[in-house]
């Protein structure tokens, strides 16, 4: 048991990182020129529904995901971010438009990515160990290795000690954190997360910030993001995506050149201030909705 | 309807609720006692009542002669057809394995009409017309093509318990979380994969609705079955103390049916138990025990 772990958490680098992450595991080959990862080309989605008829929940978007970057996407409750998310995914086919994952349709089997839902979408007849451990079972990972890895991404999320407790045991908020674990257990190069931290409270919600930012510096993941808050954006992105209210469009993409790594200080920067001024004042004019910012 | 079932998720779960243990009183022991306490008033008001108006034996005997019966049934010789042994063998194996079969095949054939558009297109048309059809009526046909043997009361026992079977896990296959499947569907998991770690767990809590119910089925498909021609069993014995007008004796077997009846549901339930502990309990009547 020791040994196993110690073996997982050879190399600890610079920053102390507990969690052995393999970089760039699915990288496109040697090309000069590394293809975007996620490419969406005027998409729009068209929902059919019984009572309502069609509803239009995304109209033309388009934007590209480079290899290794950091995306939050910001909008009001409704706009059809999730939408986007899913269709990422994957799991939720488009209406009109292109989108590409790694130059190759969402739902193809070589795209096997993390993804954190806006619920927890737990098992309830599965511990919080085995519900991590749930990608290496579905994706035939070598059961000892993953079972190391998922104790250690139970300690980095503070639920070593609730491993065998089932998920109607916890709180929401540590069924989210139990999610995270499972979205990063197969280590995959693609994260696309749904306000994983919506039901923290601040100070976990400041940890898990900063612990995203590192496991994604030391990986080389690509991170696409949806939250609520704007701070949230600001501090974790490269690059903030703002959509309005439905039918979802993208209105604006903020760039953010905040130096790395961003501490909690760095939230008391004028330039970090700036930046959630801005997108604050796009859905001041912009949005029928007002977005619930914090 | 998919928030409801967020909303659930997020809940806490009520806590364990310890009965607050009250000091010894009378009225504590009635309370915990009350099933069997009723069930003595009752035996104690029927066996004076019924001598009181004389009601004769062959009408309703008094409970003291139904125990009799049920004693004189257990006695020696054990091999003889009119004692119980034989006959609770008989009705036991019947209904035992219209239990398992009709239950397996009931699940498959759920799982492959909801998994499957083909078989539903195909199947559903048989299933919905064979459904409406009281199947006890075919006992006297089954009793021509199969014999008097138990062929004949497993068939019937078989096809009474497929439909709460199919029917059920149909209904727990295609109201699994739409969440859970796409779970799977993200790490691009094989149908297979997908069916067997989250749709057909998710679907427990139907089946195992349908196999209670089958429990009870099983048991009325031997004792039909056995009533409309058989050589042995209980269905059988009950006719014939009917038939020599010893009613004590028929009512003596109806008891035994009863204590398998629940015997039976009762190793559902404890078998639910173990596999359901993370279903919530609301829905069953006896929660508390
Ligand atoms: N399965 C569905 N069928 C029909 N309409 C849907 C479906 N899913 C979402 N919608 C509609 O699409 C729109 C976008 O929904 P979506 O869940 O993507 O919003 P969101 O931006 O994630 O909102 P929130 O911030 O509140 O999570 C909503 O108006 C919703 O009513
Ligand atoms: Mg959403």
């Amino acid at each position: 048991m020791n040994a196993r772990q110690a073996t997982a958490r050879t190399a600890p680098d610079a920053r102390g990182g507990a969690i052995p992450t393999h970089a760039r595991d699915n990288a496109a080959g040697p090309s000069a020129a590394v293809p975007p990862t996620i490419e969406v080309r005027g998409l729009s989605k068209t929902y059919r529904s019984k009572r309502e008829g069609t509803v239009l929940a995304l109209d033309d978007i388009s934007f590209t995901v480079e290899e290794g970057e950091f995306v939050c996407i910001v909008g009001p409750s409704g706009c059809g971010k999730s939408t986007l998310l899913k269709i990422l995914a994957g799991i939720v086919a488009h209406s009109v438009g292109t989108v590409a994952v790694r130059g190759k349709p969402p739902s193809d089997a070589q795209n096997r990515l993390g993804l954190v839902f806006q619920a927890p979408v737990l098992l309830p007849w599965r511990t919080v160990l085995q519900n991590t451990l749930l990608p290496a079972q579905v994706l035939g990972l070598d059961p000892k290795a993953a079972e190391a890895r998922a104790h250690d991404l139970l300690r980095m999320v503070g639920l070593e000690q609730f491993a065998s407790s089932y998920p109607n045991e916890l709180s929401g908020g540590m069924q989210q954190r139990c999610s995270i674990t499972r979205a990063l257990l197969h280590d995959p190069s693609i994260l696309l997360m749904d306000e994983p931290f919506g039901a923290l409270d601040a100070m976990t919600r400041d940890t898990m910030n900063l612990e995203l930012q590192r496991i994604w510096r030391e990986s080389g993941k690509t991170i696409f993001l949806i939250t609520h808050s704007i701070p949230e954006a600001v501090f974790l992105a490269d690059r903030v995506l703002v959509m309005s209210a439905r039918p979802g469009r993208i209105v604006e993409e903020i760039k953010v050149d905040l130096p790395r790594p961003r501490d909690l200080d760095t939230m008391s920067e004028p330039a970090f201030a700036e930046a959630v001024r801005h997108i604050r004042g796009l859905f001041g004019i912009g949005g029928k909705e007002r977005p619930h910012v914090d | 309807m998919s928030t409801d079932v967020k909303a659930s998720a997020d809940t806490p779960p009520p806590a364990d609720t310890l009965p607050a243990r009250a000091p010894f009183s009378i009225a504590g022991l009635i309370d915990r006692h009350l099933g069997v306490l009723s069930f003595i008033i009752l035996m104690l008001a029927l066996e004076f009542g019924l001598r009181y108006f004389r009601v004769p034996d062959y009408v309703l005997p008094p409970p003291s002669q139904i125990f009799t019966a049920l004693v004189r049934g257990f006695a020696p010789p054990f091999l003889s057809p009119s004692q119980y042994y034989v006959n609770i063998a008989t009705t036991l194996t019947e209904a035992l394995l219209s239990f398992v079969l009709g239950s397996a095949f009931g699940i498959f054939a759920g799982a492959m009409v909801v998994e499957f558009k083909g078989v539903r297109r195909l199947a559903l048309p048989y299933v919905i017309g064979l459904q409406s059809v009281p199947k006890v009526a075919l006992a006297p046909l089954f009793v021509v093509w199969f014999g008097f043997g138990i062929e004949s009361k497993v068939l019937l026992g078989v096809l009474l318990t497929f439909f709460p079977l199919l029917i059920n896990t149909a209904a727990g296959l295609s109201s699994v979380e739409r969440d859970r499947i796409e779970l799977m569907a993200s790490l691009k998991a094989k149908r297979w994969t997908t069916f067997r770690m989250v749709k057909f767990p998710s679907a427990l809590p139907y089946v195992f609705a349908g196999l209670e119910m089958a429990a009870v089925y099983s048991i009325l498909g031997a004792v039909v079955g056995e009533f409309v021609g058989g050589n042995s069993g209980l269905g059988v014995l009950i006719l014939s103390r009917n038939a020599a007008l010893d009613i004590a004796g028929s009512l003596a077997a109806l008891v035994i049916l009863a204590v398998m009846g629940i015997a039976l549901q009762r190793a559902v339930a404890f078998a639910r138990g173990r596999l359901l502990f993370w279903a919530p309990v609301h829905d069953r009547l006896d929660a508390d025990s």
